[in-house]
């Protein structure tokens, strides 16, 4: 109540001050008034009642004075005369008013549009409720150094195991991702779906937008139910509410669509805007599952949570030991296997991988920041020191020093609220403009934009910065002695020692963060360089590809199957301007390689040893032409080569270098499984160049191909009963034409012969590799364009310091000219008192280099941190560039006639 | 311009007008004159000082204020106790008096 009293008071006498002003005018005079009458009644004269009456009472003004600063109104009146009296005298500068907000809307924008990343990707919880509960449940197998699988996942009868076993989870179940051919809606299309446990729903604890999610008992019943995402309802189904209890048809079955989700519900939580999933299915998993080879593949995840009072640590012990019961139950063909239960929290699992991505852009972007306000400091005190002289005639004059120290940081409060508030905007255009090109590795990335702990953040770093940018040049302008500064008179002497300390540390940090920015972006520009001069293994232009996946409820029998590829290897064929085709299961650099167990005739790994792993690829006609793939040694697949002939294999190099160094690979023969599975031989029949399954960076596999007719045979008791082969595979076509030409027809091709199929992810292998490389071109120029940045600003800086101590020395230079120093001595000394900056900033600035090292180290590429070319190259590019700025001065000085400038004082 | 008999004790100015108001309305240099007159010229009150409780007494909800004419047809800004204001006197007087009894015990006792 008398809160409110008090806040309606001070708003009225701040709004209606003229009104509040002149009623207690005319109450204090009255007062004043009436003292006086008093004193004249008691005999005085006029005039000396009315200065007794001033010195017993206190005059009109001092009262009035004292009466302004009742009430918190006052403290908002002061700041508010602080911000006219601020923003006053920056509209006189306006030069550099410009300057250095554009220079602070540069550095806070940059650094917002960064934060943003950091916050939708790292640091919000995940959008699920209690989320901290959410866990992910794996295997670790051991001995399989396979890099790009998923970490931690799971089989069909782990996920079996999991959910019956495990009592430390209130709700835990099984996922996994594949495509699915949709039609009976629209064109029939390829859409990214997820199989998963009913259970999965419950755990999220997500409620659906419409209708309902499926339980874990219409999963185990086998339900064709379906739940839509929000985008898919939107697009597919114009949001139609009347969607729930329609069908829908997933390779060729139907299913019915029984909810929707909600806009924000993003699950499994997968990196990247294309991958996110449409659909969700229950996993139903089919008894082929548990058999034979499909046992054995960790191509499930599971996602549970965790019950109330229960540590991961005490989950993972609890899913061990239904770890250990699993491997006790292993067939005989998988005995060797050893695996470990491994419970991660779920966002670690997600962010994991994108942290130190992350991390470094927003180390680049505050290195940028910290440059700017360097600059900012070094702006404001050349502008105190200017003000030098009207700081000392107000002190002298009895202003206060807080006030003068309180209107100096207001000033560049004025200057770094007006660049954050700019900034925000460039922040928000880079965000709208930026979100679409971020790499497909970042995880979260709907949740990117400028929400409000952005625009907090962006506050806070535009208040912070403007208190620290103008405390210490408004620190060093107060110190200065009045006398002094008045006694100088207007001779523009040698500045304060400790401006001239505070103006030279300020460049040299500049000097520093720029040149460990500088070297940061030169080993990624290396580092990008020698990724693009890695051998592909095989020639991406003129060729075009796209994936195909035979549904099996049409396509049942294998002679169906054979049917489909015969006729469209045939079509293709007939085909003018089609030079070579082929199918394989894996397309290069589309990074989707998945490596298997293999064992090797006469190498016999030792125990505890790590599994030797292939990426086996299955192929048809003659991948290896129509991709450019050299042939090194030996032959490639012939027709004859099929499923009644011997079974035969083509290695890369590496595989053969590996396991028959400096032997003649050709008739050497290995098999599909470990040791223990009964797997029949294959003999290898040629060598072929190492080809990059992933992006460049990422390391060379070792590589067998199969002929598909020959798959199943091949994998003997790992082939599950009734397996069929060859329902899916890349379509690679070499063109001597323009491939994008080739689209229209491949696709007509396709639709002659199942008209509900779908092509997928069609795309020209160029644009496949340039997609690969996206997440290192992406740091590598976010990083430079930081670096560049960053020079820039800094070698403005050095030039603005120097010009200033050279046109503050103007006379000391006209003395030490007249008394007969050349012109060349003038130019060396100013030119020297820069590259004694630029030395010591290089100086720390490799010691940053250094210590930026570790957090660099992995998105190098075969260069060390420490390369001496780039770190010799950034320094002299430095110190050239601080020579240049320093020169431009020193010109000028030399130049100045010294009569000329002796005269003037 | 310290007042010029006796400084007041930190506080106290306040319940000295609040005392002063609870006998009838009346005007700033009424105030100052009727504590000077009956603490018998001990206390003498400057206009800031005076002014600035004014303020702080309206802000609280103490006192309110009014233009009305004085005995001399003047205009003049009259302040009015307030039920708050009363109820905050009463307790303010028994406190001061708890306080006069317990430092005058303190004073006898040694």
């Amino acid at each position: 109540m008398s809160l409110l009293r008090n806040i309606a008071g001070g708003l009225r006498s701040l709004f209606r001050k003229g009104q509040a002003y002149r009623e207690f005018d005319e109450e204090l005079r009255g007062f004043l008034d009436a003292a006086t009458e008093e004193k004249i009644k008691q005999g005085m004269s006029h005039s000396e009642a009315a200065r007794a009456v001033r010195l017993e009472r206190g005059g009109l003004d001092a009262t009035r004075e004292m009466l302004r600063d009742v009430g918190w109104e006052s403290v908002v009146e002061n700041f508010w005369q602080d911000l006219r009296f601020g923003v006053r005298t920056l509209r006189k500068s306006p030069g550099f008013t410009a300057l250095a907000v554009l220079m602070l809307a540069l550095g806070i924008g940059a650094t917002t549009a960064i934060f943003s990343i950091v916050e939708g990707v790292l640091l919000r919880p995940l959008p699920f409720p209690e989320p901290g509960r959410l866990v992910i449940l794996g295997d670790v197998v051991e001995g399989s150094h396979c890099a790009s699988c998923a970490p931690s996942s799971v089989t069909a009868p782990d996920i079996r195991n999991y959910m019956r076993y495990t009592q430390s989870f209130s709700h835990l179940g099984g996922y996994r991702g594949r495509l699915f051919e949709l039609s009976g809606t629209g064109d029939p299309a390829a859409v990214n779906a997820t199989r998963m446990s009913g259970e999965v729903f419950a755990a999220l604890g997500v409620p659906p937008l419409l209708g309902r999610t499926f339980t874990q008992q219409e999963d185990d019943e086998r339900q064709q139910v379906a739940v839509l995402s929000y985008g898919m309802w939107r697009t597919r189904f114009h949001g139609d509410a009347n969607v729930l209890g329609s069908t829908i048809i997933l390779y060729r079955k139907p299913y019915t669509v029984i909810g929707v989700m909600p806009r924000d519900f993003e699950f499994p939580l997968n990196p990247g805007l294309v991958n996110q999933s449409e659909l969700w299915l229950p996993l139903s998993l089919q008894p082929e599952e548990f058999t034979a080879g499909a046992a054995s593949a960790w191509n499930s995840r599971m996602v549970g949570r965790l019950k109330p009072g229960i540590t991961i640590e005490q989950a993972q012990s609890d899913a061990e030991r239904v770890a250990q019961e699993t491997m006790r139950d292993y067939p005989a063909h998988m005995r060797s296997l050893r695996i470990h239960a491994v419970v991660t929290s779920l966002q670690e699992d997600t962010v994991a991988q994108a942290r130190p991505l992350v991390r470094t852009l927003f180390s680049a972007v505050i290195v940028v920041l910290l440059i700017v306000c360097a600059n900012l400091a070094g702006l404001l005190l050349v502008r105190a020191i200017r003000r030098r002289r009207e700081f000392g005639v107000r002190l002298a004059l009895g202003a206060r020093a807080v006030v003068l120290l309180r209107q100096a940081v207001v000033e560049s409060m004025v200057l770094s609220i007006a660049g954050g508030a700019i900034g925000l905007a460039l922040a928000a255009v880079a965000l709208r403009v930026g979100v679409s090109r971020l790499p497909q590795t970042l995880p979260r990335v709907n949740e990117i934009g400028l929400d409000w702990p952005v625009m907090l953040f962006a506050l806070g770093l535009a208040l912070l910065t403007g208190l620290l940018c103008g405390l210490a040049p408004a620190f060093a302008a107060i110190r200065t002695s009045v006398n002094e500064t008045l006694k100088q008179g207007g001779r523009t002497g040698t500045a304060g020692s400790s401006h001239a300390r505070l103006r030279s540390a300020l460049v040299v940090a500049e000097i520093a963060v720029a040149l460990t920015l500088l070297a940061v972006s030169g080993l990624l520009l290396r580092s990008f360089e020698k990724m693009r001069d890695v051998k592909l293994g095989f020639r991406p232009d003129h060729t075009l590809a796209a994936l195909y996946v035979l549904p099996r409820q049409q396509y049942r029998t294998q002679s169906a199957i054979d049917e489909f590829t015969k006729t469209l290897l045939n079509d293709l064929e007939q085909l003018p301007g089609v030079d070579a085709i082929g199918i394989t299961s894996f397309l290069p650099a589309a990074g989707n390689e998945w490596s298997v167990p293999v064992t090797i005739e006469g190498h016999i790994p030792s125990s505890g040893a790590a599994l030797n792993m292939a990426a086996i690829s299955l192929v048809e006609s003659d991948p290896f032409e129509a991709l450019g793939i050299r042939v090194l040694r030996g032959r490639v697949f012939a027709e004859s080569d099929n499923a009644g002939s011997q079974l035969v294999a083509i290695v890369n190099r590496k595989m053969a270098e590996r396991y028959w160094p400096g032997q003649e690979p050709i008739g050497k023969r290995l098999r599909r499984g470990l040791p223990e599975s009964s797997t029949p031989w294959i003999t290898v029949v040629g060598e072929v160049d190492d080809v990059k399954l992933g992006s460049r960076d990422t390391e060379t596999v070792p590589q067998v191909y199969q002929p598909v007719t020959q798959s199943v045979a091949s994998k003997g008791v790992l082939a599950s009963v009734g397996e069929l082969s060859a329902a899916d595979g890349w379509i690679v076509l070499r063109t001597p034409m323009a491939p994008e030409q080739m689209q229209t027809t491949l696709r007509a091709i396709v639709r002659k012969i199942d008209p509900q199929l779908p092509l997928n992810q069609m795309q020209m292998m160029e644009h496949a590799i340039s997609k690969s490389e996206a997440p290192r071109r992406f740091n590598t120029v976010l990083i430079s364009s930081f670096a560049m940045a960053s020079v820039l600003l800094s070698v403005l800086g050095i030039y603005g310091v120097i010009a200033f101590s050279v046109a503050s020395r103007e006379q000391e230079m006209a003395v030490r000219m007249a008394l007969g120093c050349p012109r060349s001595g003038v130019i060396l000394f100013i030119l020297s008192s820069g590259a004694k900056l630029a030395a010591v900033g290089c100086g720390l600035g490799l010691l940053g280099a250094v210590a930026a090292s570790g957090l660099l180290r992995s998105f190098l590429f075969e260069i060390s941190p420490f390369d001496p070319g780039v770190l010799a190259f950034s320094v002299i590019a430095m110190l050239l560039l601080t020579l240049i700025a320093s020169a431009l001065p020193a010109r000028r000085a030399s130049s100045t006639d010294p009569m000329l400038a002796l005269r003037e004082q | 311009m310290a007042d010029k008999s006796s400084d007041l004790v930190q506080g106290t100015l306040d319940m000295l007008i609040l005392k002063t108001l609870a006998l009838e309305p009346m005007h700033g240099y009424g105030v100052a004159i009727r504590i000077e007159q009956i603490s018998r010229g001990v206390f003498r009150v400057n206009a800031g000082s005076l002014f600035v409780a004014f303020q702080r007494l309206q802000r609280a909800g103490l006192i309110r204020s009014e233009w009305r004419a004085t005995e001399n047809n003047r205009r003049a800004k009259y302040y009015v106790l307030m039920e708050q204001g009363r109820k905050k006197l009463s307790s303010e007087t028994r406190e001061w008096e708890r306080q006069v009894v317990a430092i005058a015990r303190i004073l006898e006792a040694s």
